[in-house]
């Protein structure tokens, strides 16, 4: 059993323990690109990069030098809901890095001078997208295909960024402590009492109510294309399907582990190996809390583009037609395999456990997972197929050449 | 607790295996001595190219029953190549492993078939173009091949358009024969496994591969210092690789390279990160020491706004020269060192994280070496031998660019 606490201010502590010498924890942070004030999807992003700059008394070297002796491997990231704080170290280490953290989410120096370089970094990276363009079209995919604002870029617009002042970001980031709304998760090596009571300690204050309902508004168009002068066309595309709470998740997660979990799936078959179109082809299933879509990514040469986006589709859409069974065993055990590996790393388990709790309400045992998974049958999958067909596709290109949807 | 096992087969092949009885999978891999800088110009990208080729089959088996076999293993398996190695590996659970072993026996005598030739070179066309949209590499493969002039470890691993496009299946077969020798090949194994059974399908299904002499030119090269920019209209930031000699694979002094790379460009808390990243004159701004065989390079990779290209030099020639003239607080050396151990330990936690540290120490060196063997290395490093390492190497490169503007 995961180990779980709450805390008298109501944050939800989750831990798994492992046999290592290293441990790993993360704080969600309730300060996702959607739930940001409209107007400021990129704050979070800016203020991800500010909080480390000087906290609890120190300065922004004191704060980056604390958090180097102790060796510890940290790093910010926004997604959706939340805002993530991962770090990984050596176990001894952990109630020194807790100390380090706590300051940063409760007494963050938000020094406005030092505001001005967070800002310019932001924009720098906002620009680089520009020269990451597998990166940035996954991005507008998202923004196309989500209803927004689940979909927002989290660096935000390039206007939303230059209007950005230190003000406004301290006052929105005043309303990230939300301990109701905050998700602290643990793997590896630790003892949970003593984990629960240094965090008693750490964050007693109360906090403030955060940021919290949101109204998903209409999604965006079916076909976007980016003019870029680069080398191949940059194709993403994405369907709805139910999100992971649903009563269809594993056979989902079957579907899309036969057409692309591996080098004997469909599209690594059909795309790249029987046609030489791509070298990079693969799908993925993502959840958020309501809505969900299988995203597909491929990249090719101009001339191939075409051909590359009508196979891909015509893939997604057969699947339905059938099934082997020796597929489907592939597919069962890769999806085992790749369940008791993430349970040998302390940082994915610290991830996994935290998002499971945040969008299904519990840890799932890895038994639990393994017994849904062993169920799958065919007929079934199948089945869930048929209810939700692979038909209506979000398509975004960036390249030479446009392609016809 | 970790066990280390060595074994040498008769053909010359040899097997290597750290034994972790509390381990939950297994990882097991095929590193050849062979990459870009063992290649001739006619067939450049011929090692990568090959490194696809395996997965192509073998007599018995075409590519989708390859790709069908290790899926059914539940095999996370991929290869890699580099100047120097071209490595082979899969990650599974115990009970697969001596499966997925013997698979990676027979991939290892492929039949190279003219058809599956003719597909695979559009891919690999299709790799060279993505790398092309990806400046952050393509700054990198082409500032290698300026540092390093006739040096051999400046030969791309894709290969051109043009190599690629003239490269034959017969020439690929050659080149095969000469470098894919038992004796030019270690078997490593990490995790939970029996290394006696391993020993025996290695022996069973290599009984047939005939040692070879397979050569490789070996000598130290400093670099050519040469600066070039290259321009491309397309581009939205100003990427800047700067290369600088280091030590070899086989020199000792490289744990105190890596802890010198760590001091002036790790991501975070480096002096790269104090002159450039926090005060945001660079978005990227990042060195490693990568020691090879027989030489060796600094390598740092910086990303800007194309309007603070020469400030971002100007900062770095200021960040090296102050290294070389005041001295290291011992602060310094000590956050370096953690993070630095950190990684180790975090390295420990799968089978797969060891895999390679144990191939590699094995090709370089014939030596075992343990993470416990590491950690003391990383911790008796002195000060004084950073500052050495400072005043032989930091200072000189070359410098590459790519970015929108004209030099």
């Amino acid at each position: 059993m995961a180990d779980s606490y709450r805390l008298k201010n109501g944050m939800v502590l989750l831990g798994e323990r492992m046999e290592v010498q290293s441990v790993s924890f993360q704080f969600l942070l309730p300060a996702g690109a959607a739930l940001l004030p409209r107007g400021r999807a990129g704050s979070a992003y800016v203020i991800s990069d500010w909080m480390f700059r000087g906290a609890g008394g120190r300065t922004s070297r004191q704060l980056v030098e604390a958090i180097d002796s102790l060796g510890i491997h940290h790093s910010e990231s926004v997604h959706t809901y939340q805002l993530a704080l991962s770090a990984s170290l050596e176990a001894g280490n952990l109630a020194r890095a807790l100390e380090l953290f706590a300051d940063v989410i409760l007494r963050p120096a938000f020094d406005p001078l030092q505001f001005v370089p967070s800002l310019q970094l932001a924009i720098n990276d906002l620009k680089g997208l520009d020269d990451d363009p597998r990166q940035k079209v996954m991005m507008r995919l998202a923004e196309q295909f989500y209803p927004d604002p689940l979909g927002r870029p989290v660096m935000g617009t390039m206007e939303e960024l230059e209007s950005l002042t230190a003000e406004t970001a301290a006052a929105i980031a005043a309303r990230f402590y939300d301990p109701s709304q905050i998700i602290f998760s643990i793997g590896g090596s630790y003892d949970f009492d003593t984990v629960c009571r240094q965090m008693e300690r750490l964050f007693e204050n109360p906090g403030t109510p955060g940021i919290k309902d949101i109204q998903p508004a209409p999604t965006g168009s079916r076909y976007t294309h980016d003019q870029n002068e680069g080398a191949q066309v940059h194709i993403g595309l994405m369907t709805p399907v139910p999100p992971i709470a649903s009563d269809v998740y594993y056979e989902l997660l079957a579907a899309v582990a036969i057409l692309s979990g591996s080098m004997s799936s469909r599209l690594f078959t059909e795309v790249r190996e029987k046609r030489g179109l791509c070298y990079a082809v693969g799908a993925k299933y993502r959840s958020l809390k309501e809505h969900a879509g299988i995203s597909c990514y491929a990249g090719t040469t101009p001339d191939k583009a075409q051909e590359t986006l009508d196979v891909t589709i015509d893939q997604f859409r057969k699947l339905r037609l059938g099934i082997s069974e020796d597929e489907l065993q592939r597919a069962k055990v890769g999806l085992k395999t790749s369940l008791i590996m993430q349970t040998e790393s302390t940082g994915a388990r610290a991830g996994g456990i935290a998002a499971d709790y945040f969008l299904l309400g519990h840890v799932r045992e890895p038994e639990e997972i393994r017994e849904k998974i062993e169920a799958l049958s065919v007929p079934r999958v199948l089945e869930v197929l048929n209810r939700y067909p692979f038909e209506e596709f979000t398509v975004v290109t960036i390249g030479p050449r446009q392609v016809n949807v | 607790m970790m066990e280390f096992k060595h074994r040498q087969l008769k053909n010359g092949l040899t097997v290597i295996g750290e034994v972790n009885p509390a381990a939950q999978s297994a990882a097991v891999g095929f590193f050849v001595r062979t990459g870009s800088r063992d290649e001739t110009p006619e067939v450049s990208g011929v090692s990568h190219f090959l490194e696809h080729m395996l997965f192509k089959g073998t007599e018995r088996l075409s590519a989708l029953d390859v790709n069908e076999a290790f899926d059914r293993l539940g095999a996370k398996f991929n290869a890699f190549t580099s100047e120097e190695n071209t490595v082979f590996y899969a990650a599974v659970l115990p009970e697969y492993l001596p499966a997925v072993s013997q698979l990676w026996l027979e991939l290892m005598r492929p039949s190279l078939r003219d058809d599956d030739f003719n597909i695979e070179k559009h891919v690999i066309l299709e790799e060279i173009a993505m790398y092309r949209d990806m400046p952050q590499y393509e700054v990198m493969d082409q500032g290698r091949a300026l540092h390093f002039g006739i040096h051999p470890c400046g030969n791309s691993v894709l290969g051109s358009d043009d190599s690629i496009k003239a490269m034959t299946a017969q020439q690929m077969r050659a080149y095969f024969q000469q470098r894919y020798a038992p004796n030019n090949m270690v078997l490593a194994c990490c995790g939970r496994f029996d290394f006696d059974q391993l020993c025996e399908l290695a022996e069973a299904h290599s009984s047939a591969w005939k040692p070879v002499e397979a050569q490789r030119r070996l000598f130290d090269f400093e670099g050519t210092f040469q600066v070039r920019h290259v321009q491309n209209p397309n581009l939205a930031r100003h990427h800047i690789c700067l290369l600088g000699p280091a030590v070899s694979m086989q020199d000792p002094r490289r744990y105190a390279a890596s802890l010198l790379a760590s001091i002036v460009g790790d991501d975070t808390g480096s002096r790269y990160y104090w002159a450039l990243t926090e005060t945001a004159l660079a978005e990227t701004a990042v060195m490693q020491c990568e020691s090879m065989d027989g030489t060796g390079a600094f390598y740092s990779y910086f990303s800007c706004d194309p309007k603070n290209a020469e400030k971002v030099i100007e900062t770095v020639k200021s960040v090296y020269k102050d290294l070389a003239e005041t001295g290291l607080p011992a602060s310094e050396i000590e956050a370096a060192r953690n993070k630095i151990l950190t990684s180790l330990t975090l390295k420990c936690e799968q089978p797969m994280g060891r895999l390679v540290s144990l191939g590699f120490n094995w090709v370089y060196n014939h030596q075992y070496r343990s993470v416990q063997n590491d950690v003391d290395d990383v911790k008796s490093v002195r000060r004084q031998e950073i500052q050495e390492m400072i005043a032989l190497k930091l200072g000189r490169f070359t410098q590459f660019s790519l970015g929108p503007l004209p030099a």
